[in-house]
């Protein structure tokens, strides 16, 4: 079972539907975001989630894995106190913007580290609960604005950054507050490079692994390029696309172009080998 | 070899308007960030933003940010201290 649910599940079939995270009691519980460790005087790497430095690095050029592991498990205790986040699916994401109130579209703080990209060209960043209010008090951190939307606004987003191709996760802040739902894509989301270039976890797999019915794949590969996980890839002796449930993250990105409808999602808790694998 | 990418605050301009090496990083390695944490009720002053080489875990060194740098405010370079 994934840990957080069994710390915070209170009951509800996952964490982030328990609306006890989102609540302003636990607002206030928020530790000071440390300054990401090794960001070398880079104090707002936090934007781009820096969370190991040179000597992390070094250790794994050298192949010194002992040291690696240490660091990387430091990193992860470090992000998983105060900010980290779970790939969630689309389906998902639409129970918690009817669960939690207000839901603010804002600048994305990974691109603008990654790209440097124009606040208007960066709304791909959604902020939700009681912090919101407040958000004319940090204007740095809220960049370019606040724009508040509705449960139904927030969907028709979240559809338009789904199509495009990125990953949703909620992220907590001091967890288990949960007060982000990012959308991500490598290589420019800080908190998916540390994951897919480092393997430090600072971002959990989702509850689902996808699943191909090979009957039903035409073979057209359209799904493959939707990964941004290294999860799918095309056989050329079955001419079909093959998925590898082990880096499966179940985002469900894939489904998108499938025209046979041949991608389905399972619930990684009904595959006993890969239900541990987060 | 592990790369050290050096940038001088000095010689760079505003980074946040600029951003030519983000932009020309292959590999995206470089962050911009501010040299200030965020302060209450203010926005930075855009003078505030520098650019580091964060993620070089994936830098091969290609001098590509050397390059576009109109200020040569980059360099990098290699562990025994040889600039690439």
């Amino acid at each position: 079972m994934c840990y957080w649910c069994e710390q915070y599940g209170g009951g509800h079939e996952r964490w982030y539907f328990n609306p006890a995270n989102y609540a302003r009691r636990l607002y206030k519980v928020r530790r000071e975001e440390a300054e990401a460790s090794g960001a070398e005087a880079n104090p707002q790497a936090a934007g781009g989630m820096g969370v190991v430095g040179r000597e992390f690095m070094e250790a794994r050029a050298r192949r010194d894995f002992e040291t690696v592991d240490r660091m990387s498990r430091e990193a992860e205790q470090r992000a998983w106190q105060v900010h980290f986040g779970q790939v969630v699916t689309k389906e998902e994401l639409d129970r918690i913007v009817d669960m939690i109130y207000p839901i603010g579209l804002m600048t994305c703080a990974c691109r603008r580290s990654m790209r440097g990209l124009p606040d208007e060209e960066n709304f791909t960043c959604m902020g939700m609960g009681p912090g919101m209010y407040k958000w004319e008090r940090w204007p740095e951190t809220y960049r370019g604005g606040m724009n508040f939307v509705t449960p139904e606004e927030a969907k028709d987003v979240l559809g338009v950054l789904n199509r495009r191709g990125l990953v949703h996760t909620v992220f907590t802040f001091g967890t288990p507050y949960l007060a982000g739902i990012c959308n991500c894509d490598y290589p420019d989301c800080g908190a998916l490079r540390n994951v897919i270039d480092l393997e430090v976890r600072v971002v959990w797999k989702g509850h689902h692994v996808a699943e191909i019915d090979s009957e039903l794949c035409n073979g057209c590969g359209l799904c493959i390029k939707r990964c941004q996980f290294g999860a799918l890839s095309f056989s050329p002796s079955t001419l079909k696309a093959y998925i590898d449930p082990f880096k499966c993250y179940g985002c469900g990105l894939c489904r998108n172009p499938c025209k046979p409808e041949a991608i389905g999602m399972v619930e990684r808790a009904r595959l006993p080998a890969v239900a541990g694998v987060w | 070899m592990l790369p050290t990418i050096k940038v001088d605050d000095s010689k760079c301009g505003v980074a946040l308007d600029c951003r030519l090496c983000l932009l020309a990083c292959p590999t995206r390695v470089l962050g911009l960030g501010t040299n200030v944490g965020p302060k209450k009720y203010q926005e930075t002053n855009p003078s505030r933003f520098i650019v580091r080489g964060v993620r070089y875990q994936l830098c091969t060194a290609c001098g590509k940010c050397e390059e576009v740098c109109p200020h040569g405010a980059i360099e990098i370079v290699l562990d025994q201290g040889v600039s690439a």
